[in-house]
């Protein structure tokens, strides 16, 4: 078991591989009542086209699959894995992204318990024809309870216009139509694919002691048998450069048109620090061009162009990456034109000077160490960042070196006017 | 616990010494009677005190100086509970001890100091663009409401419930309220929120008590106010019939939301034996209604109850194929009727308790939530405890959770889904 110190955060890990190839990091957080777990593995919704555990030919499974595997490990033979949480006190739950699926709980007591049913019930598949076409009912009620929401659709709509070929345009939950298609043998293939120990990551952050958790983790694994590890073959489209759509509109029952606009990144290539370098420079160039100290913000404000729904977020994985700005306006052309306009300026002349870079530097610092109050923030992300191969606590020293020069070249990496697009929800004209 | 200091009549002060968090956290609520036109005043007025001061007059200038102290978190914001109406502010500051040399937490409360005390105003008016600009601002908030279908629905149902009651009041006021505010109405809201209503201020972190005490006496000199009885909730007249309306949108899916009365409400000495009811009614992933609705007819993605107790309210919100509403209606119903029948298990009590407890136990790993459950409980008892409420779950009876389900009437079956020519 490794021991890591973070001096400036006061914070230290224990981290170990175990012989299976699953990864366990604990950090223990001085004063907590709960510890969150989470039993991640690098496996969601653009995982679509693969080569099954043990054969040569890659496939392509049904839309909306991993999150489908996601709902169906909660039911076993004898019954639903939230009544043995329930029954030990933990509140559990999962969810599926774009690239991830994790399965978590969190509780106040009897930790190691609930921390074997979440490791059995998760490496213990059970998957019939009977309950798999059970669950197409709840999973299509989930799905129309998306379809209803706006700003999910908004979101959506702006990364299929992005997108031509890559699978992040798909719908992590699939369609109404698409999650017909699945039966228990799809789950099974895409289960032995993925859940393999070496592709999953098992975090502990809480009231825990870490000597005894990670020997009592080994202790469940050990008792289970794994075939040997195998690389796991992935394969994407071809991505065009560019935006493959430039704008579309979608009609819903709302109170006021939705606009977002969304720039499609390039070299999305990146992982380790060089990534964590890029994402972070991106969220400091966004914050400098909309944030709520920028002149566009000012602007857009007092002229009533954007409202309390304005945001804007930089994401970028292996593959495909986005920046998004966008508001709930009446004005939807005026407020295109300013963002447009904002980013055409800023190639021109570069807004940001030295000290609003320090400014935001600070924020910025701030901002990462208030959400280390948060251990479900500490457990998501750090996965999320260990399966980027970056670390989660590089964060505030790689914010302190960040140079202007490195702002400027992530800002490149999304304001090519051919990387641009717009979504539209307009109320429907029947009120 | 929190440590309680008397600082005027109606002013008091309450910290919590934890080396836990990175941050401190300040909050600061004025609470005065929940009343439409009024809770509109403060609403309004909550975002033109965060926007701007004499200090920071603009946005921005006030945005930049936050970020200089280390993303420095402040915003207002409103909420209710029964009959009143409370404006917070927020504020968080990471500690000290991680930026040598600064003194954070000091220009925080100069900060605190200038948003309350110092807004940007004549003798009694506040700067009329900013007035307009939030007054709008507060319109879209109160609008928007109607692109979120479940708020929506949630909010048709209440007030269908409990028309004109603080149940169904917003704490936001209504978009008539908000464009009938003048600037002298508003500054005059202001006068009033600061010299009438009462003040709770909460600290949480790791500070020195004496030290926080000082700096708050300098920076928030609030004086002694009247303190006014306790706030009792008016218990609604509950109607024998069930109503049931059905309501359309452009939408796929059909918003199913049930409200049901009971006489047991926070302050009621069965207010637990209730909390357990609903947990087991539809409150956890082993509740009666998810097992039923969702996981044995595969109905439903969600299909829960909550207990909105200072309203004496249940509710059940599901999202259901709207066809199937009669069904839905009837399988919720007869999940309340087996309760009823005490056809209810140790197992599924057991589970329950738990889960309370967990999530009791697991609030004091947030400082928000510590100040938030505190600042409920203590109306009940201010040397309240987390242990105590779990002490009582753990004596709630099989009987008393049977006893409290036959305490439960259906009042408002409310549907709202797409229009019918939407199904082609």
């Amino acid at each position: 078991m490794k021991e890591v110190v973070f001096d400036e955060l006061q914070e230290k890990i224990y981290t170990e591989t175990l012989e299976n190839g699953l990864k366990v990091v604990i950090l223990p957080k001085r004063g907590y009542s709960k510890t969150f777990v989470t039993f991640t593995t690098k496996y969601g919704s653009i995982d679509r086209t693969f080569k099954p555990h043990g054969k040569n030919e890659f496939i392509t499974v049904p839309d909306g699959i991993a999150h489908f595997l996601e709902h169906k490990m909660f039911e076993k033979e004898d019954g639903d894995v939230f009544q043995k949480f329930g029954l030990n006190g933990a509140s559990a739950n999962a969810y599926t992204t774009f690239g991830r699926t994790a399965y978590l709980f969190s509780a106040t007591n009897k930790i190691k318990e609930n921390t074997e049913v979440l490791l059995d019930f998760v490496q213990e598949p059970y998957f019939t024809k009977e309950t798999v076409d059970k669950e197409k009912g709840i999973i299509a009620q989930e799905i129309t309870m998306y379809d209803d929401q706006p700003d999910w659709r908004l979101y959506f709509g702006t990364i299929e216009n992005l997108y031509k070929e890559h699978p992040v345009k798909i719908d992590i939950a699939g369609t109404v139509e698409s999650i017909q298609d699945i039966t228990a043998e799809h789950l099974y293939t895409c289960y032995e694919t993925f859940y393999h120990p070496s592709n999953m990551l098992l975090f502990i952050v809480g009231a825990v002691d870490p000597e005894e958790m990670m020997a009592f983790v080994k202790e469940n694994q050990s008792k289970k048998s794994f075939d040997q590890p195998e690389p796991i073959e992935r394969q994407f489209p071809t991505e065009t450069k560019g935006a493959d759509i430039p704008k579309r509109t979608l009609t819903m029952d709302v109170s006021k048109p939705k606009l977002n606009v969304g720039m499609k990144c390039t070299s999305t290539d990146q992982q380790g620090q060089e990534m964590l370098e890029s994402e972070l420079s991106a969220n400091l160039v966004l914050d400098s061009l909309f944030g709520r100290t920028s002149p566009f913000y000012e602007k857009a404000y007092e002229e009533g162009l954007i409202d309390e729904s304005f945001s804007y977020e930089f994401s970028m994985e292996e593959g495909y990456g986005f920046a998004m700005v966008g508001s709930d306006t009446e004005e939807p052309e005026r407020l295109e034109k300013l963002i447009r306009q904002t980013i055409q300026d800023s190639k021109e002349y570069w807004p940001v000077k030295e000290e609003d870079l320090e400014r935001m530097r600070k924020k910025k610092i701030g901002q990462f160490m208030r959400s280390l109050n948060s251990i479900e923030f500490i457990a998501n992300q750090y996965t999320r960042y260990e399966f980027n191969e970056m670390n989660l606590f590089d964060v505030v020293p790689t914010l302190e070196k960040l140079s202007m020069d490195k702002l400027k070249q992530a800002f490149s990496m999304f304001s090519d006017d051919s990387s641009y697009t717009v979504f539209e929800v307009k109320p429907a004209d029947n009120k | 616990m929190f440590n309680k200091i008397k600082l005027q009549d109606g002013v008091n002060l309450y910290i919590r010494k934890t080396e836990q968090f990175k941050t401190v956290n300040v909050t600061i609520k004025w609470k005065a009677p929940l009343e439409q036109s009024a809770a509109s005043e403060r609403t309004v007025l909550a975002n033109v005190l965060e926007e701007s001061n004499e200090k920071y007059p603009t946005q921005i200038a006030m945005r930049k100086a936050l970020d200089e102290l280390y993303g420095t978190v402040l915003y207002t914001d409103v909420s209710k509970r029964s009959s009143q109406h409370i404006v917070s502010l927020f504020a968080e500051c990471v500690n000290d001890e991680f930026f040598a040399g600064e003194d954070v937490l000091k220009q925080l409360f100069e900060l605190i100091r200038a948003v309350v005390f110092e807004p940007k105003a004549s003798e009694d008016a506040f700067d009329q663009t900013v007035v307009e600009r939030e007054k709008r601002t507060v319109r879209d908030r109160i609008r928007s409401v109607y692109d979120d279908k479940t708020r929506y629905a949630q909010k048709r149902m209440l007030e269908i419930m409990r028309p004109d009651q603080p149940a169904s009041i917003s704490a936001y006021g209504t978009e008539e309220a908000v464009s009938a505010i003048t600037n002298k109405s508003l500054h005059q809201a202001y006068e009033d929120m600061i010299q009438h209503d009462l003040i709770d201020i909460y600290v949480v972190g790791d500070v020195d008590e004496q030290d926080i005490v000082t700096k708050i006496k300098e920076s928030l000199p609030f004086k002694a106010r009247k303190v006014n009885e306790r706030l009792e909730e008016k218990h609604a007249n509950t109607s024998e019939d069930v109503k049931t309306v059905r309501e359309r949108q452009d939408m796929k899916q059909g918003k199913l939301h049930l409200g049901f009365s009971t006489p047991v409400t926070f302050r009621h000495p069965d207010y637990n034996k209730m909390q357990v009811m609903n947990g087991i009614f539809g409150g956890f992933a082993h509740s009666k209604l998810f097992m039923n609705v969702r996981e044995k007819e595969s109905m439903a993605y969600y299909a829960n109850s909550a207990f909105a107790s200072q309203y004496g309210i249940v509710y059940v919100t599901a999202g259901i194929d709207a066809e199937l509403e009669e069904k839905a209606v009837q399988l919720i119903v007869e999940q309340l009727k087996v309760m009823q029948q005490g056809d209810i298990t140790e197992l599924e009590l057991n589970q329950t308790v738990a889960l309370l407890e967990n999530s009791i136990r697991s609030s004091n790993d947030s400082a928000r939530s510590q100040i938030e459950i505190y600042d409920q409980y203590k109306e009940l008892d201010e040397n309240f405890t987390a242990d105590e409420l779990i002490s009582k779950w753990h004596s709630v009876t099989l009987e008393d959770v049977k006893e409290m389900a036959n305490t439960i009437q259906l009042e408002v079956v409310y549907l709202l889904s797409g229009k019918e020519d939407d199904s082609k």
